[in-house]
This record gives structure tokens, sequence and C-alpha cells, in this order.
């Protein structure tokens, strides 16, 4: 044997490890879930297990309570990205701006990220209590009324919406933070010669130099969003009237409740294609700036 | 302006850590105390609410979750670092066939939203019997391409003159892996590692599906399923989350900076 070809078999001694994993852990799993899809597969009714074809999908498409979960995560979804952008920027550009204790305070505004969720949801479950929680006590001081944060309807949603805020907006503002940093100052020196004012070298200037990396964010953070689910599961199950309960939370009852595999299965392809077109979006912008 | 806008920085840092704040403070409060949120320093300390949490209860077992959390997720971070950056070895640096084909596939694979993996993983876990079990919460976890990738990237930035070097010279692969690669990855390890370890700790999804018994669980599904039993008893529930969050601070205040530095370049990357 040469010794190339030795070197060739001690590495794939080195990579076959992780392989292995890799095979069992990501690429099986990926067609179990496409086996699973066309079967009618009941961990209740394991002697009707069969092949049903594209019927679990038909089933999902006329399923209201997958229109239903579809729809709250949408509303999740177009809540939390835009405020989480609108934040984190403006936090990145304060942060940018203070030259005095700028790591503490983004260390501080990025701590909460690195709570557990269930943490991070019973903190939040304490604020948000309708008679003695810290939000209400702060409305009735100022001589207003109780606010229902997580049962009425049209609150819900919001309230899980400013918890991920607090949760995640820091490690946003982060990324956003290092990519103005990277910006060249004689750029801005350059625009303030001229006579630009700030906003104006905000818009021209810092917004198309970061466009790149806040492409990235909002697209990570979408796809990210899509499957909310522990957040929600904790502060509200779900509810007032399933209204929170997004499509994970919806899969996962499915399959770890009533233990139907294949539909819940189905209903995860059908929110995969949809991730998917965000993350081909991602791969294609990825590629592109790598390539300039 | 510039002083104006130091202190709307601060108030909003303050915001940031506030709930942090009253998560410890009330943790500490009698019972009685603890519903009042005008109060927000205790007027009289107590350790009773971590007494309660401390006391071994067959219902709520805080001890043996703590046990599981730290044998998770230490096996997991050093699982993930030894197999990724064998892995990383064996493409960038033995340049074996196929290898740049196999880490583009990893790469690829890091696309697909990870819900789809909830429902076959726990089919391949039942056949394995390994359901209830620490390896359902390991050996998964190892899968995930980031570490590859990530090392990949970093070995590829860093010389490999000295490593061909010794290999010429005849020291075996696993002597340069050992002795030349693994020092020189330091820094991108101990970042990978941190990472690898707090995402573990965090993990709320997988025992949750992937465990039974109450004293298999690991902390964050104990938690909560104790919120959900002690509903009202927020001095409880508070102290138990402090308990469980302490580890993580310090690994935080440690790792601080690579943390941090870690999450701002992943935006930059490419």
């Amino acid at each position: 044997m040469t010794w190339k070809k030795r070197q060739q078999l001690t590495g794939y001694l080195f990579l076959a490890p992780y392989a292995l994993s890799f095979l069992v852990f990501l690429v099986l799993p990926i067609l179990v879930a496409l086996v699973l899809s066309v079967m009618q597969f009941d961990l209740t009714a394991t002697e009707q297990i069969k092949f049903i074809g594209t019927q679990n999908f038909t089933d999902a498409w006329k399923d209201d309570y997958v229109k239903q979960a579809m729809i709250a995560t949408a509303r999740y979804v177009l809540l939390f990205v835009p405020s989480l952008l609108v934040l984190s920027l403006a936090m990145a550009v304060g942060l940018n701006a203070v030259k005095k204790g700028r790591n503490v305070f983004r260390g501080m505004i990025f701590l909460p990220g690195i709570f557990t969720i269930a943490v991070t949801a019973i903190l939040w479950q304490f604020f948000y209590n309708l008679e003695f929680g810290f939000f209400n006590w702060v409305i009735k001081q100022f001589g207003g009324t109780a606010v229902p944060w997580l049962s009425e309807k049209s609150l819900a949603m919001p309230s899980i919406v400013l918890m991920s805020l607090w949760w995640l907006s820091g490690g946003t503002a982060v990324i956003l933070l290092a990519s103005l940093q990277q910006i060249p100052t004689m750029y801005h020196e350059a625009a303030a010669l001229d006579g630009a004012g700030s906003w104006k070298t905000f818009s021209k200037i810092t917004m198309p130099l970061i466009k790149p990396v806040l492409l990235f964010t909002v697209l990570t953070n979408t796809i990210g969003a899509f499957q909310m689910f522990p957040q929600a599961s904790l502060l509200t199950q779900g509810g007032p009237e399933l209204s929170t309960r997004g499509t994970v939370q919806y899969i996962y009852e499915i399959a770890f409740q009533q233990y139907r595999l294949g539909y819940a299965a189905a209903i995860s392809w059908m929110l995969t294609a949809v991730i998917m077109v965000f993350g081909i979006v991602q791969f294609i912008a990825m590629r592109r700036n790598s390539a300039q | 302006m510039k002083k104006l806008l130091w202190v709307v920085m601060l108030l909003v840092a303050f915001a940031f850590i506030f709930p942090i704040v009253m998560m410890f403070f009330t943790s500490f409060k009698a019972e009685g105390e603890v519903l009042n949120p005008a109060s927000v320093v205790p007027k009289l300390w107590t350790s009773e609410n971590y007494r309660n949490v401390l006391e071994w209860s067959e219902e709520a077992p805080f001890g043996r979750w703590l046990l599981n959390s730290v044998f998770v997720s230490s096996s997991v971070t050093l699982l993930v670092l030894t197999l990724s950056s064998m892995a990383a070895f064996a493409i960038t640096r033995l340049k074996v066939k196929g290898g740049g084909a196999f880490l583009g596939a990893v790469v690829f694979s890091m696309m697909v939203p990870g819900q789809l993996f909830l429902v076959p993983v726990y089919f391949i876990l039942s056949k394995l019997h390994w359901l209830d079990t620490p390896a359902a919460l390991i050996v998964p976890a190892t899968a995930g391409g980031f570490g590859v990738f990530m090392l990949s990237q970093f070995m590829r930035a860093v010389p490999s003159a000295v490593e061909e070097a010794a290999l010429i010279d005849g020291c075996s692969p696993a002597q340069v892996f050992i002795n030349v690669t693994l020092p020189l990855c330091a820094p991108a390890l101990a970042t990978l590692g941190v990472l690898t370890f707090i995402g573990s700790w965090n993990d709320y999804v997988s025992p949750l599906v992937y465990m039974d018994s109450v004293r298999n669980y690991t902390l964050p599904v104990g938690i909560a399923m104790y919120q959900a039993s002690y509903y009202t008893e927020y001095g409880r529930t508070l102290a138990t989350s402090v308990l469980a969050s302490i580890p993580l601070l310090i690994v935080f205040l440690v790792f601080q900076k690579q943390i941090v530095e870690s999450m701002a370049s992943s935006g930059l990357k490419d």
C-alpha cells in the first residue's frame, strides 16, 4: 500500500464517526419522514399501518386546525420579524454611537438570550400575571385597569412576541452592531464634509452597506419564527381558543399526544415547503455575497 | 446629544436585565411578599424557596434533573468537539476523496428546518430502544453540521505547512491531529464548545419529546413541569429558575467575549 493510499484510508477512519451520526440522524430521518408521510401510521392502531399515498396531505389541506395553526404561525412571523428588525437595528445604531460602556451595554442586552425558554416563559408569565404581575401593577399606578395580557385573544400573540423580542433581539443587535463597526469611518467623514445630515448619511450610506447582513438576519429569523413552538406552548398553551397554537405545536400534539406519526409527518413537510422557500433565498443570497 | 443617547442606552440595557434582577430578588422573598410587585428588593430575605426546591421529592427531583443536565450537556459537548474536529481534519488536512462533496451535503443539511426531524428521529430512537434514556438526548445532537462546517472553515484559514511537514516526516495522522491540529484550533474549539454546551443545556424540545419518566428529564422540561404544578407559587418556580440558570451565567461571564463575538461574526462570515 502506498503512503498516499494509507493517508486516504486513515482519512476515512477520521471521518467515519461523524459520517455515521450524520447518516443515521440527519439523512435517514429525512427518508423516514418521507415514508411516514405517505402511510397511515398510528401508534395506537399498529395493526392498521398501511400505505395511503397522498391522503395525509389532502386531509391536512382540508383540516381547519392546520389552517388555524398556519394563520397563527403567519401572525407570529409578521409581528415578530419586522419588530425584531427595527428594535435590533435601533439598538445596534445606539450601541455604535456610544463609546463609554459599549461592551457592558452590549452584554446586558445580549444576556436574556442565554436563558432557556422554560425559564424565560416562567419569568414572563410572572410579569404578565393579571392580578399581581409587574406590568399591571405599573398600569394600576397610573390609574389604569388590569390588562389581560395572555387571556385576551387580540393580546396573546403580541404578548408572546414581546417576550420573544426580549429573549432574541440582543443577539440580532450584536450581529448588526458588528456589521456597523465594519463600515470604514472615512465614508461617514466624507458624507459629513459634503454636508449630509445624519438621516441622509444613515439611509444613503449605512443602510446600503449593511444590506447583506440585514437580509441574513431577516431570513434566519423568519425561518426560526416559522418554527415557533415552546414560546406559545409554555406561555399560553396555544390559547385562548387555540389562537396562538402554531404549526409546530400542532404537529407536536398530533405526533406525541395522539400518536398519529404519518399525519404529523405530512404536516411537517408542508411547513418545510414554506420554510424552504426562505431557505433557498438565503442560500442564493449567501452565494452571491461570497462571490462578490 | 451624546449624553442623552448614553442615558437612553443605559435605560434600554437596564430594561433588558430588569426581569432577570426581578427573578433573583423575588426568589428570596417570603410567600406573602412574592405577590407584591411594589417591593422589588425583598424586605425580608429568606432562603425558604430554595430549601423547598432542593428537598428531594419524587415528583420534582431537582438534584436529579441537574445531574441529568450536566451529564447530557457535557457528553454532547465532548462528542461534538471530537467528531467535528476529526471530520474537519479528514476533509481539510488528509484531503479524503469526496470530502468536499460531503461538506457540501453537510452545509445543505443545515438548511432543512429542525421541526422536520421531530417525528422521524422519535421513530428511529424507538427502533433503537433509546427513548427515555440519555442516549436519546446525546447521540442525535452530534449529527448537526455546524461544528464540521465551522472547524473546516477555520482549518482552511490557517496554513497547513507544519502538519504536512510532520506527515511527510513520518508522524502518524493521529499524532499530527492531537499534537499539532487540535492546539492550533484551540480558539475555534473553545467557541464551538461553549455554544454547543449552551444549546444543549437550554434544549427544551428534545427532552420534552424523547423522555418519558420524570426522573429522566433535564432541567428545562423539569422546571416547566414544576411550574405547571406549582402554578401560583412564583417564589418556588423562580428559585428553580435561578438555580437552573446559574451554571449558564457562570459560562457566560467567563466566555462572554467568545459568545458575543461568535454571534457577531455569524452574520459577517459570507
